[in-house]
């Protein structure tokens, strides 16, 4: 039996029909359970044994891979928005003082190539169409009400909720010093020096904020470091979009059967793109201006796909919702580190209410549901009613699956394979797996309603 | 005219009994609601037929019965209870439309709830004293069997206690009745023939005392208020809308029509301590609810509080109380009937009364939204809330009682504070807060269940906003009543 890839697997030819471009291929490998250790003791120890046979946290059933695989695909249509939006702010807006528009994506970044779908891809992941995805673009032009200026669906909120994207990347932000590069750079004399250089040129002519910065330079740094986080969010949704999209399409052709193919196609992916370089370029006046050049060498694994994860599925914020926090009462950690207000732990059921991102999400994916996940929801709790939480905690298990890929991925990277005979390897695996589920120990972790399917 | 109120029910409760072939349950349902809602028509044509301006009883019926007896068929209809035949034929369609179409044995139900607004309508019509007893009477049974058939876990002992409270409260009455016919020396039992101000304080003040302790079970006062917990709590939604809506307010017109209409002079001696009486209920009301867990029993001693406003008012006897007290009464009897049936719909939908369980409800996907915002306009209202119709009796019950017991009516306001204590731990626990993922999988609230919340939140604050419509009906007839009484020294 062969273990997960260590090494970034090879571009290989797309098994479709004439084609003859780079084309990313699944590798999905399912272990036996170890037989060479113990039981775990630990608290989840069916999960653990699961990881450990090369599994996802979430139970392998027909019921949860149709859920998180439609769901990836209803994500994947806003999170096609999202980057090119994350891209166009960082680039272009860049420090726009009355941003108003920034949510109104020009033709030129909806024609944007993505680096994975399309002939000219530079490594194709999905078999799509490199420019907006159709069902975006439609929904676009009129939305869940009807053909309106773009104005008045912006202020329907009758749009994809860019909001979401923004907080994730604001959590990206506020959560410094999760480890890498990148974040370390931003407070390097050289990336002030190549704002300084954006900034000067980007208020040419403008004395007002030229004398603004004199004032309160600080200030536009840290507006330049916001939008570098831009530029890093974009890069990687601009990658996962079409594994996501991918993902879709093989599994309605019957080519991923079961979560653990899923997560292996994810795992895969991740390090296929594990190198894509992660920059932040700013365009002004038909010049390009490098605030953080390729050059840096800042990958796409650790400098934004790690942290994304850790910043958002693990920690975000304690965000007002209809729970409230009290700091005083040490109801909120001290540590930044110790937070647990992402997804992995969110409360799902009181969508709708306010300063809850992925109400925001939910709300953007209700409109691109594949039927037979629409149909599904339907014959489930209040049906069409409670479609927003039923699709937020199916996004939920999704989300464990692509955590699960990521713990999987790390184990890869960093330690042994899942069926190395050597046991003192193993138990070196275990250790890694059992600390890595120790963070869903709190109470508020849904990990374990994760495990029955009447969690809905 | 007036007696269709009383036998239309009453002979469609007969036809939906005895019909001899099978009727479905959503049939029997919907031939009910179509007889409710005949009475309601009824009613409101009565309404435009109705002169405001006429103190006294109108549109009157007259049959011989039996004469040996004294006992006549005498209908008529005033300002204190042109108010109480709307609300009891109201809340009957209310209640028929909130209850479940799976009601179990259907025909017996239906028959039974139109039986008790025929026989309520028949007492607040009646101008003869034994035939009131009769219909009064007429509740006793029916309300027992709704308890006891259709109730909750506890609703054999609820139903006895019921049945045992009421039949007291029956004998007293009818005591007091027969007292009044004996002592006068009347040959007859019609109101108008019983000269009952000729007699002794001493004799008038004995009588009273038995019609107030009668309709005081019924109300039910402080300390004869044991049954009332039970019976609402053990009660169905729609049997609690009656009992809490239209039966405690027969008490109520009892003591208003013969304690004070009858015997002026002795109520007049007596109010000082009914007021004190009204005030101590309306605390112990209060108070009591404040510690309870159970949300129906909270709104089950809200209701014995506020219906010591009405005795208050009733005490008080200004023109402006007794206003209060008939305003109350309708007042009392609609946002009673939306608490009940939105606390149905909880328990319905998430199988539990008790505060320590509810949460979340206001939760907009997977809680219960309207429900829970009905619920909070519910205890708005029920807390004297301007702008709805709790507001405007309470304010003139208030209003028109302070001048006669200045230290029982601030009693009561600070009783009208304390609804608004318990019915914010009510609503705080119970719509608020977290929604409990474990628990949170209710199923969804249909609109028939909305929809008599809705429309009774619409006369709640129609009737908030446009008071008149609610208060002019007995503007006369109170002044008349009060006319009558002696001044209080």
């Amino acid at each position: 039996m062969s273990s997960l890839p260590l090494t970034l697997p090879a571009p290989t030819q797309c098994p479709m029909p004439n084609a003859h471009y780079p084309c990313f291929v699944m590798t999905a490998t399912i272990l036996a359970p170890s037989t060479q250790l113990p039981p775990s003791s630990h608290e989840f120890a069916p999960v653990i044994h699961r990881l450990e046979a090369g599994g996802a946290m979430l139970p392998d059933t027909p019921e949860n891979l149709m859920q998180i695989i439609g769901i990836y695909k209803a994500y994947a249509v806003p999170m096609d928005f999202y980057w090119r939006d994350l891209l166009y702010i960082a680039e272009r807006v860049f420090l726009n003082p009355f941003p108003f528009f920034k949510y109104f994506l020009p033709k030129e970044y909806l024609d944007l190539h993505n680096h994975y779908a399309g002939d000219d891809a530079d490594l194709r992941i999905w078999r799509g169409e490199a420019t907006a995805h159709p069902e975006l673009l439609a929904f676009m032009e009129k939305g869940e009400t009807f053909k309106m200026p773009k104005l008045l669906h912006h202020l329907w909120h009758d749009r994809i909720n860019m909001e979401f994207a923004e907080a994730c990347m604001r959590a990206m932000l506020w959560h410094r010093g999760m480890g890498g590069n990148f974040d370390p750079y931003l407070d390097t004399d050289e990336y002030k020096a190549n704002a300084d250089r954006a900034i000067k040129a980007y208020f040419k002519g403008n004395p007002v904020m030229l004398g603004l910065y004199q004032m309160f330079p600080e200030m536009f740094i840290e507006q330049v470091r916001q939008l570098s986080y831009y530029s890093n969010l974009g890069l990687f949704w601009e990658v996962m979009a079409p594994v996501f999209f991918e993902m879709s399409d093989r599994y309605d052709a019957g080519d991923i059967k079961s979560v653990p193919e899923a997560m292996n196609f994810l795992v895969n992916a991740i390090f296929a793109m594990a190198g894509r370089p992660i920059y932040h370029h700013v365009h002004i006046r038909g010049e390009v201006y490098e605030i953080i050049p390729k050059s840096c060498g800042f990958m796409w694994l650790y400098e934004a796909a790690l942290p994304y994860v850790e910043a958002v599925f693990y920690r975000t914020a304690p965000f007002r919702g209809t729970k409230s926090y009290n700091a005083q009462a040490k109801q909120v950690p001290d540590n930044q580190k110790d937070f647990h207000y992402g997804i992995l732990y969110a409360d799902v059921f009181p969508v709708g209410t306010a300063g809850i991102p992925p109400t925001l999400l939910m709300q953007d994916m209700l409109h691109f549901l594949p039927k037979y996940l629409v149909d599904y929801y339907h014959q489930h709790c209040r049906g069409e009613d409670d479609m927003l939480i039923q699709l937020g905690i199916s996004f939920q298990r999704s989300m464990y699956v692509v955590t699960s890929a990521v713990i999987q991925a790390l184990r890869t990277a960093l330690l042994y394979p899942l069926d190395d005979p050597n046991p003192r390897h193993l138990q070196a695996n275990r250790a890694f797996f059992e600390t890595q589920i120790d963070r869903f120990k709190r109470p508020e972790a849904r990990l374990r309603d994760v495990q029955s399917q009447n969690y809905r | 005219m007036l007696s269709i109120l009383i036998w239309l029910p009453i002979f469609a409760a007969a036809v939906i009994g005895f019909w001899p072939g099978t009727i479905s349950s959503i049939s029997t349902r919907l031939a009910s609601l179509t007889v409710a809602g005949l009475v309601i028509m009824w009613n409101l044509f009565i309404l435009l037929k109705f002169d405001i301006s006429n103190p006294g009883m109108q549109l009157q019926e007259y049959l011989p019965w039996n004469e040996t007896l004294g006992l006549s068929y005498k209908l008529g209809v005033d300002g204190l209870s042109v108010l109480m035949l709307l609300l009891n034929s109201f809340l009957t369609w209310i209640a028929i439309y909130s209850s479940s179409k799976q009601t179990e044995r259907p025909r017996l139900f239906y028959s039974l709830v139109l039986l008790v607004s025929g026989g309520v309508a028949g007492a607040f019509l009646t101008e003869n004293l034994l035939l009131f007893f009769l219909f009064y009477e007429l509740e006793l049974i029916p309300f027992y069997l709704l308890i006891s058939i259709w109730g909750g876990e506890k609703r054999a002992y609820a139903g006895i206690k019921f049945l045992l409270y009421t039949a007291v409260s029956g004998a007293l009455i009818l005591a007091a009745f027969f007292g009044m016919v004996w002592f006068t020396g009347s040959t007859n039992f019609n109101y108008d023939a019983l000269p009952t101000q000729t007699l002794s304080t001493t004799l008038q003040i004995i009588l009273l005392f038995g019609i107030v302790l009668g309709f005081g079970i019924k109300i039910p006062l402080v300390p004869f208020h044991t049954w009332l917990p039970d019976a609402y709590v053990e009660a169905s939604a729609p049997i609690a809308i009656l009992l809490g809506g239209v039966l405690a307010k027969l008490g109520a017109y009892g003591l208003l029509r013969f304690g004070m209409g009858m015997f002026p002079q002795a109520w007049s001696i007596l109010a000082p301590s009914l007021a004190t009486w009204g005030a101590i209920s309306a605390i112990y009301g209060a108070v009591t609810a404040i510690a309870q867990k159970d949300i129906k029993r909270m709104v089950a001693y809200s209701s014995i509080g506020h219906m010591g406003y009405i005795l208050l008012a009733a005490a008080a006897s200004t023109p402006l109380a007794i206003v209060g007290a008939v305003s109350q009464m309708f007042s009392h009897g609609i946002i009673l009937a939306i608490l009940f049936h939105l606390i149905g719909v909880v328990e319905t939908k998430v199988g539990t009364r008790e505060l320590d369980k509810l949460n979340g409800l206001m939760s907009p996907v997977r809680g219960l939204p309207l429900t829970s915002a009905l619920l909070v306009l519910g205890g708005m209202a029920s807390a004297g809330i301007p702008g709805m119709i709790g507001f405007v009796s309470e304010f003139i019950v208030f209003q028109g009682s302070f001048s006669a017991f200045p230290i029982p009516t601030l009693l009561c306001v600070v009783a009208s504070g304390l609804t608004a204590v318990y019915f914010v731990i009510l609503l705080n626990r119970t719509c608020f807060g977290r929604l409990d993922n474990k628990l949170a999988y209710y199923p969804k609230v249909l609109w028939s269940e909305k929809i008599p919340a809705l429309i009774l939140a619409a006369v709640i604050f129609f009737l908030g906003v446009q008071p008149t419509w609610l208060v002019r009906w007995c503007e006369p007839t109170a002044t008349g009543m009060v006319a009558a009484i002696p001044l209080l020294e």
